[in-house]
């Protein structure tokens, strides 16, 4: 049984954070997503992969290798052109016989993929509180009988999960597929014609959590660390707090001062106060630095990159070596406390939430006591200026002063 | 220019082959072809465009295979000539991008041993060659067979034999391989594999490499095995039709050493001390005239008349310069002249009118241009093509030094066939030519000076270019650059000519770029440098660096490498290309695309 990955996407809604990596290469919970489905798969019994990569596929291969670390056997191939996710899965045509498929950018149980692996001509389905959002399944009794493209007025809750268990046969099917309103191979158009021929049974997942949005990484983020147990591999010197669990990597020291509420992720080589308040739901990456008087909450902090003197960071993504000067701060929540807006690709999204700070992409600079807004998208190579005021969508490589 | 791709994979060759083939239809779109193992060979091609070939490929099975591009050199637009090309006993397919040139005596030896020949192409011989090495191992048969080849190839050869080896290699035409996960890719360049992978190992020249689906081996030219690394290609598909400039024209002007390397390729002989051209035009350079008139439009124009130039100091004969568009109306058509008309696309409305006023009048007609099969070069009486690629960008960049070194070169051949040179000079512009290619590298190495130099003209309302002899159709030339990518009103005038009026317009803000070669008019152009001087305007020289004397005259001054002979037009166009083209992109200007411009003007 091999298990195929969709790992091909751009994830063009997760910009500024994917201009320098695919969306499976997003980090939660100090793991990239990809890894976390790998895992759990690996623990569904799964040891042989084929990854469907595509966009920066060098970063995925790089990372990944053959697999060996994670005892599994990874084999690659490259979708060039992105047509679709049945054109994704035609790809593994060579390489496989009967086979599960996940999407590489949704994170399922392991459990849940077990049932999959052990039901032929399968799907999985979950339910949602969005269902408008994504495509509407109809199933008899255990059955799927159709699958919908996401409408405005959906008629149940149940969306199709992104995983899947085909036979060889699937691949005769994709080739009669005709391309979707959108203009894609899309596997869902495929499963359609199969179900008229034959049963494709869908399965209710217990665990699945999807992430579009850059903000969505924050929910995944919390959910994965909820699971964390305390593990100290690096220096914890005295006068430290923790509550809850903490991870704490190689090489990395926790100066006196510091006060750690768990749960929080913080990486190797990082070098963590003295005296910063670190706040639960935090993953803060490799090779990083917390510094005094600094208070982070609820973010993602990629590696390399500094939060050094008087900073406050709350709901925020930081990518990779940025650096915050001292006194930038980022404001998380309207002072009438309503939802917030972000300017997205030039759109405006309303993301149903109170609370977010920023998305910053790599190697951004702020000089001192700049001000950031709530729901602020940086571009990558951005410098802002001292005591600069920055809200909206920023583009990459400017300068704000 | 060729394209050649080959794939060993999983996919299904042809249409990868195929999608492949159509990112490289800038080099060349003429015929093509694809050669597929799908446990015989089998190879599918015909004239005209990939998108034709694509609806007679007639099967989609196959995993490994071989493609082709073709943009005609030697032998004519056919599918007997269209590449692969395939040994007697049908095993061996290649494709090829380059010219052999001991390919007479190559198949000449070939046909006594037996082997047939099918096309008039200098490609055949090498599938000939490897098919006679053959003992069991595609590699070793390539590796001596190339041992007996001179001349510039890249090639791609599978064997029905060995379905699971793809051999390719490579000397002076560029080979990439592109690495992928189950599969791998040869191809000319890197936008034919970029939708399927972008990691990528160069060959250098004399290398060999031999591929399966899982891995890949380079090997020396003497057979040791190297270690290369890979290298990642950081661009989108839309970039890399740029090969990573940020514009085509940019990207044409820096294919000039091997555009002029290209365009030198099979007609200058060096040992032999010879110039050659097809037969046709042997006999049409070898007939009776008096003169030559010269007709032709835009930038063609002014390449024709520094062919003018060019054809008068080495031969005598005189020359008459004619826009084609006044010529085929007004022009003094005499049958005792030679006309040559000058059109890169050889489908420019107005010269193939003149091309046919000429005919009409009797006259014999020659043309010079970058496509074969265009409607010129087959109504004129012969055709010398300028081999340099097709070109996107709409300023004509490289196609107007290859249009000036074919003139050059006809210009030689006229000289020898004349007896008005000898052998020792022959000699000596052989070797002038060789060094070209280096010459123009070194201008384009320093393209930074030229960009500050741009900074400094970019916020003039008017620029003034000024030569004498064969500079003075480059001023032309280069004011015409300037006023169609950038929008300055630019214009060029002979030297001497400024101060019967033009003078009037210089001012402080009239930067006039002067070019200053050291012939017998040189302290003339000094003198003109002063006049210009005492009026205000910043003058930019383009001088020779051996020239000590020019900085006293001049403000600025843009070197070229010195060669101390007639050559030096093309080193110098080239700078005022890159000085056109900086100004253009420091205004912010649409260089590709200029307002109100197209590339081949097929109307009247």
């Amino acid at each position: 049984m091999k298990c195929v990955v969709l790992a091909a996407g751009e994830g063009k809604r997760m910009h500024p954070l994917t201009y320098t990596r695919p969306k499976v290469m997003l980090p939660i919970a100090n793991k990239p997503l990809l890894e976390w489905n790998l895992l759990n798969a690996r623990d569904a019994g799964l040891k042989e992969f084929l990854f469907v990569v595509g966009y920066k596929s060098e970063m995925v291969r790089n990372y990944f290798g053959d697999g060996k670390q994670w005892d599994v056997n990874i084999q690659y191939v490259n979708q060039g052109k992105a047509l679709g996710t049945a054109h994704a899965i035609s790809m593994a045509e060579a390489f496989v016989d009967d086979f599960v498929v996940l999407c590489g950018d949704t994170i399922f149980g392991a459990h849940d993929i077990q049932n999959i692996v052990n039901k032929e001509s399968s799907m999985g389905l979950v339910e949602v509180e969005n269902p408008d959002k994504y495509g509407l399944v109809k199933t008899k009794g255990a059955n799927v009988v159709k699958i919908y493209e996401k409408m405005e007025k959906p008629f149940s809750n149940v969306i199709n999960a992104g995983i899947y268990h085909f036979s060889k046969s699937i691949f005769d099917v994709i080739k009669m597929t005709g391309k979707s309103k959108r203009g894609e191979y899309e596997i869902t158009d495929s499963i359609n014609l199969l179900s008229k021929e034959s049963t494709f049974e869908g399965i209710h997942l217990e665990e699945w959590r999807d992430v579009v949005y850059p903000w969505d990484l924050l929910d995944a983020n919390e959910e994965l660390l909820k699971k964390g147990t305390t593990s100290i591999e690096g220096v914890v010197e005295e006068n430290v707090t923790m509550k809850g669990p903490v991870v704490v990597g190689k090489n990395s020291t926790i100066l006196p001062g510091s006060y750690i509420e768990g749960p929080v992720f913080i990486g190797s080589d990082c070098k963590i106060g003295p005296n910063c308040y670190i706040r639960p739901y935090t993953s803060i990456g490799n090779s990083c630095h917390v510094g005094n008087a600094c208070e982070v909450k609820n973010s993602i902090v990629m590696d390399n990159s500094c939060i050094p003197h008087q900073n406050y960071v709350g709901d925020s993504v930081i990518g990779f070596n940025c650096n915050l000067g001292a006194g930038t701060k980022i404001a998380n929540l309207r002072l009438d406390k309503r939802n917030i807006n972000v300017v997205l690709n030039g759109k405006i999204i309303d993301i149903k939430r109170r609370k977010l700070g920023m998305i910053m992409g790599d190697n951004v600079q702020t000089g001192i006591n700049s001000m950031i807004n709530i729901g602020t998208i940086i571009g990558n190579n951005v410098f802002i200026g001292l005591g600069a005021i920055v809200k909206g969508e920023i583009s990459p490589n400017t300068q704000i002063m | 220019m060729c394209g050649i791709i080959g794939y060993i994979g999983f996919r299904k060759a042809p249409s990868v082959l195929i999608k492949c083939l159509k990112r490289l239809d800038y080099r060349g779109y003429d015929s093509a072809g694809i050669g597929v193992i799908d446990e015989k060979l089998q190879v599918f091609k015909d004239v005209g465009e990939i998108a034709n070939l694509e609806k007679k490929v007639p099967i989609d099975k196959g995993t490994l295979g071989i493609g082709h591009t073709r943009w005609a050199t030697h032998g004519k637009v056919t599918k007997e000539n269209a590449h692969p090309h395939v040994c007697n006993n049908k095993k061996i397919a290649l494709v090829h991008n380059g010219i052999i040139e001991n390919f007479k005596t190559l198949r000449e030896d070939l046909e006594r041993k037996g082997y047939k020949f099918t096309s008039q192409t200098d490609t055949e011989v090498i599938v000939h060659l490897i098919d006679e090495s053959y003992n069991g191992n595609l590699e070793d048969a390539v590796f001596s067979a190339l041992k007996k080849i001179q001349g510039s190839y890249a090639l791609a050869v599978v064997h029905e034999d060995e379905p699971g080896k793809l051999v390719g290699a490579r000397r002076e035409s560029p080979l990439v391989i592109g690495i992928g996960d189950n599969e791998n890719f040869l191809a000319s360049d890197i936008p034919a594999i970029l939708s399927y992978t972008n990691r990528a190992v160069y060959l250098e020249d004399g290398e060999l490499c031999s591929l399966t689906a899982q891995s890949i081996s380079v090997f020396d030219d003497t057979k040791k095995k190297i270690e290369r690394e890979e290298t990642i290609i950081d661009w989108d598909i839309k970039d890399a039709e740029k090969s990573g400039f940020p514009h085509f024209m940019l990207k044409e002007i820096y294919e000039q050493p091997n555009a002029i390397y290209q365009t030198l390729q099979g007609r200058v002989f060096e040992r032999e001390q010879s110039i050659l051209f097809p037969e046709r035009v042997e006999k049409l350079l070898t007939a009776d005239f008096d003169s030559i008139h010269i007709v032709s439009c835009g930038t063609s124009f002014y390449a024709g008349w520094v062919g003018k130039y060019l054809i008068e100091r080495l031969t005598g004969i005189p020359v008459i310069m004619e826009l084609a568009s006044e010529f085929r109306y007004f022009g003094v058509k005499k049958g005792s002249s030679l006309v040559i008309a000058v059109t890169q696309s050889g489908e420019t409305a107005d010269t193939l009118a003149a091309i046919r006023a000429g005919k009409n009048a009797g006259c014999q007609t020659l043309v010079v241009s970058n496509v074969i099969g265009s409607t010129a070069t087959r109504i004129a009486d012969g055709f010398v093509l300028t081999q340099s690629g097709p070109e996107v960008g709409v300023a004509a960049t490289k196609t107007f030094t290859s249009q000036i070194l074919v003139l050059f070169l006809i210009a030689l051949k006229l000289a020898v066939l004349r007896n008005r040179i000898g052998l020792n000079e022959v000699y000596k512009y052989i070797l002038e030519l060789k060094a070209l290619p280096k010459q123009l590298r070194q201008v384009l190495d320093r393209s930074e000076e030229i960009v500050e130099i741009a900074n400094r003209i970019k916020g003039a309302t008017s620029v003034f270019y000024i030569g004498r002899g064969v500079n003075y159709p480059l001023s032309l030339e280069g004011a015409l650059k300037l006023k169609e990518i950038s929008y300055i009103h630019a214009e060029g005038f002979a030297a001497g000519e400024l101060k019967h009026g033009p003078f009037a317009l210089l001012t402080e803000d009239t930067p006039v770029v002067a070019i200053a070669t050291k012939d017998a008019t040189y302290a003339k152009v000094l003198a003109n440098i002063g006049e210009v001087q005492a009026r205000g305007p910043p003058v930019i020289a383009v001088a020779d660096d051996k020239d000590t004397e020019i900085e006293k005259h001049a403000d600025f001054v843009i070197r070229f490498p010195s060669n101390g002979g007639l050559l030096s037009c093309i080193p110098i166009a080239v700078i005022l290309q890159l000085l056109a083209y900086h100004v253009a992109n420091l205004r912010g200007c649409s260089i590709d695309k200029p307002r109100n411009l197209a590339k081949s003007v097929t109307v009247e």
